[in-house]
C-alpha cells in the first residue's frame, strides 16, 4: 500500500480527475472532500462489507425457508 | 451439460443458460458462473444458482415486485462490463435475505444483480444512490400483493421468461 503523508488543506491526485482533500481534523476523525467524474463510485468501505455480509446470508437460504415464506404469506 | 446443486440435485442446462460474471459477486469473487433457476415448487423466488459450487444460491425477487418505482442508474463501468449495447435490454434482480423470522425478511436495493439477457453476462452493481437500502424490509409488501392478487402467484406477477431455466418437478397441486 502506498502510504502518504498530508496536512490539513493538501491534497493527492488519482489518475488524472479525481482528487481527495484533507478537509478537517477533529481528534481521531478525518473528513475528506473527494472530487471525482460524475462516473466514479465511491462509497464508505462499509457499505461494500455490508453488502458481503448481506449476500453470505443470502448463499446460505435453504429451499424450505423460501417455501416456508410463501406459506406464511397466504396464512396471514 | 449437468451441474451439481445442494437443493434441487442435478440439474441439466445448456450453455447458453449460463449466466457470466465476470466480477463475480461481492463476497464470493471466485465464483463467475451462474444460473436462473426457476423451481415449480417455489411460488416466489427465483434461484441463482453457482455453476461451480453446488452449496451456493442465491434468492432473488424482481424489485418490481416491492417497490413501485425502482430505477437502475447504471455507471459506465457498469454498463461496459455487461457488454450493454444501445438496444440491448437488462433484467434487474434483488438478492433476498430471510432471517429465522421469515417477517423480517430484506432485499438488497443498494446492490442489485443486472443481468444483460442477450449477452448473458451479469454484474452486481453498486448503486451511487444513498437512499437504496441494503436491507429493504418487503414481507408486507409481499403480503400487499398477495391481498390484491389472492388468485395469483406473485411468481406469476413476475415473469422471469427467457431468463430462468425451468427445473423439471412435478408442480404442487394447488388447493
Amino acid at each position: 500500500m502506498l502510504v502518504l503523508t498530508r496536512k490539513l488543506g493538501e491534497s493527492i491526485a488519482i489518475d488524472d480527475h479525481i482528487k481527495i482533500r484533507v478537509v478537517q481534523i477533529k481528534g481521531k476523525q478525518v473528513r475528506l472532500g473527494i472530487e471525482a467524474p460524475k462516473d466514479t463510485k465511491i462509497h464508505r468501505e462499509e457499505v461494500y462489507l455490508a453488502i458481503q455480509n448481506q449476500n453470505q446470508e443470502s448463499a446460505a437460504t435453504s429451499s424450505e425457508s423460501t417455501k416456508a415464506v410463501a406459506e406464511l404469506l397466504k396464512s396471514k | 451439460m449437468i451441474i451439481h446443486t445442494s437443493r434441487f440435485g442435478a440439474v441439466s442446462i445448456t450453455v447458453e443458460d449460463v449466466i457470466q460474471f465476470p466480477e463475480g459477486l461481492l463476497g464470493f469473487n471466485e465464483l463467475r458462473r451462474f444460473v436462473l433457476l426457476d423451481d415449480p415448487t417455489d411460488e416466489i423466488f427465483a434461484w441463482l444458482q453457482s455453476c461451480e459450487d453446488p452449496q451456493i444460491a442465491f434468492p432473488l425477487l424482481e424489485p418490481e415486485l416491492f417497490v413501485a418505482t425502482y430505477a437502475v442508474q447504471l455507471s459506465k463501468h457498469d454498463s461496459e462490463s455487461i457488454g450493454l449495447g444501445p438496444d440491448e435490454g437488462v433484467r434487474t434482480f434483488s438478492i433476498v435475505t430471510i432471517p429465522q423470522d421469515p417477517t423480517q425478511m430484506t432485499a438488497n436495493l443498494k446492490a442489485p444483480v443486472v443481468i444483460n439477457v442477450g449477452k448473458r453476462l451479469a454484474r452486481q452493481c453498486v448503486l451511487q444512490d444513498n437512499s437504496l437500502a441494503i436491507r429493504e424490509p418487503i414481507f408486507t409488501r409481499l403480503q400487499q400483493r398477495v391481498v390484491q392478487n389472492p388468485h395469483l402467484k406473485i411468481k406469476n406477477q413476475a415473469v422471469y421468461k427467457g431468463v430462468a431455466v425451468k427445473l423439471n418437478r412435478p408442480p404442487e397441486v394447488e388447493g
